[in-house]
This record gives structure tokens, sequence and C-alpha cells, in this order.
């Protein structure tokens, strides 16, 4: 995984993330699917996350905000590709504007525009395992490499680093 | 990235970041501002100046400090990657299907995020 070069056609490299969740999967697939569901989860801790519109439906779009606990508001956009309940979904997401076009990412110029996640789900004793394929689309070379970049930062093992600034962030941040 | 968090991960250097984000600043008053012995101050710009994070610029007697925003766009992308928004999703959607098992069917028009901490 991410060790080819960025001429690498999309949709030939991608993150493979998985999860196993004590929870049948029809409720794991509401979680997904169900906007006032995906509300609880989906957003960066401490966010809002307001449903503007949802088409559960192939081509349709869920388009949503999020407030941040500063009161910054994002505007965020989902179109559904492929739905095959309670297994399977591939939908792809993109920052948007409030009326849904799509937009750059805030924190990089040159992060990709649209991402397709497909989500597969299956059940075993009553646990799921949610496995998740992601990567750019509609991609040029430079957004890949953007996005490349940041997920091969990952697997250089500073985890301890991070862990320790999140900690010192934590601790002080409120006294600064 | 390695560079950029090895840099961070060490409080006085982290307030002088927190403390150039409102602007440049010469050595004397980010000393001054965070009651520090210049020398001090010297030394950990030295280590910022290294890592990118910060350029200097003189004018007439002073050292200005200034932030390079490019290693901080770095941050963010990092911060905002597939893999590391994708694992804090899952474990908030771990975290909301034990509590809706615990209390079934109840308060689902709840905000349930950020009762995590």
């Amino acid at each position: 995984m991410a060790t080819s070069d960025d001429s690498t056609p999309p949709g030939d490299r991608e993150l493979v993330i998985a999860r196993v969740v004590n929870a049948p999967r029809a409720l794991v697939w509401k979680a997904f699917t169900e906007s006032d569901r995906l509300a609880h989860w989906w957003g960066p801790e401490g966010f809002t996350m307001l449903v503007h519109t949802l088409d559960f439906r192939p081509g349709g779009a869920f388009h949503y905000s999020m407030r941040s606990p500063d009161g910054q508001i994002m505007w965020g956009k989902f179109v559904y590709h492929d739905i095959q309940a309670p297994e399977r979904l591939v939908f792809v997401t993109s920052f948007s504007d409030e009326e849904g076009h799509i937009t750059r990412a805030p924190f990089s110029p040159t992060w990709p525009l649209e991402i397709v996640n497909t989500v597969t789900l299956s059940e075993s004793e009553g646990n799921t395992t949610i496995t998740l394929r992601g990567g750019p689309i509609n991609a040029t070379q430079e957004e890949r490499a953007t996005f490349w970049n940041a997920q091969e930062s990952l697997q250089r093992g500073f985890a301890g680093t991070l862990d320790q600034l999140a900690a010192y962030l934590a601790e002080d941040a409120r006294e600064i | 990235m390695l560079a950029t968090l090895d840099a961070l991960a060490q409080s006085n250097r982290l307030h002088i970041v927190e403390l150039l984000r409102d602007g440049p600043r010469p050595v004397g008053e980010i000393a001054e501002r965070l009651g520090l012995r210049q020398p001090q101050v010297s030394k950990h710009l030295r280590v910022l100046s290294a890592a990118g994070l910060v350029e200097v610029h003189p004018v007439a007697q002073q050292r200005i400090y200034q932030l390079r925003p490019q290693p901080f766009r770095e941050l963010d992308a990092w911060l905002g990657s597939y893999r590391h928004v994708w694992d804090a999703r899952l474990d908030r959607l771990e975290a909301y299907l034990h509590d809706i098992q615990q209390e079934p069917e109840q308060h689902v028009q709840e905000q349930h995020y950020g009762d995590k901490r």
C-alpha cells in the first residue's frame, strides 16, 4: 500500500481500513445511511452536523454543514454511487459551498476535490466488520501526490511524538 | 512532518509559534512576552528555523522572526488525511453504536458527540 509512484492511474491505489464493531449489520447500515444517525459520528469531535438535503439513491446527494466549536461553518457533500443495502455503499465525499458546489479543502489548495469511499459490511456472530476503501478520483497528479504524501507521513512511526504533542496541547490549551 | 512535530513538541517552542501566529516579532519581544531569557529564546528559534517553521528577516538592528506557512499546511493536510479522519470517525461510530444499544431506540435526535472525554 502507498508505495507505487504517483503516475499510477486513479483507482489503482486505495487505502483500506477495517474495523469490527459490536453491533448487528442492519444497525451499522442505518448509522451510515440515515442522516440523523450519521450526525452523531461523522463530524470531528465537538462539531455539530446539520443536514441540508438528503437524496438517498444512486446519483443522489447528501448536503450538510458542520459548525466547529468556535462557530465556523463548513459545508460538505456526498454523492451516492452504489447502494446495496445492507452490505455495500459507495459514495464520493467533497467539501462544498452553501449551494452544494464542490470547493477546495479549507486546509490545502492541492487536496483532491473528490474522494471515493467504498464501505462493505459483513456480519458474524452479532459483530459487524466494516471495511472501508478509499482514494482520490478525478484528481490531478498534484492532488494525488498531496493525498498520498499525507498518508505516507503516517507510516513513519512518529505516533509517540504526536501523542506527546496532543497531550501537551490538551493540558495547556486553556492557559495560553 | 517528523521535523515539524519534533520541533513543536516542546512547550516553549510551541508558545513561540503561538505568539508568532499573531504576526512577526523580534527576539527581544518574544522573550519578554513569554518571560524567558533571550539566549534561551534564540536557542529555540534556531531549532524552529532548522525545522523550517520560522524564518528571520533583519530589520535595522533587529532580527524579526515570522512563521513559514508551508509546514503548517502539511500538518493540516496530514490531520485531514484519509486514514486519520476515518480512524477517528470509526472510533465515534463505535461509541455511538455502543450507546444506542445500551438505550435501544432512544435519543436518536440527541447530540452525543462531545460526550466522550
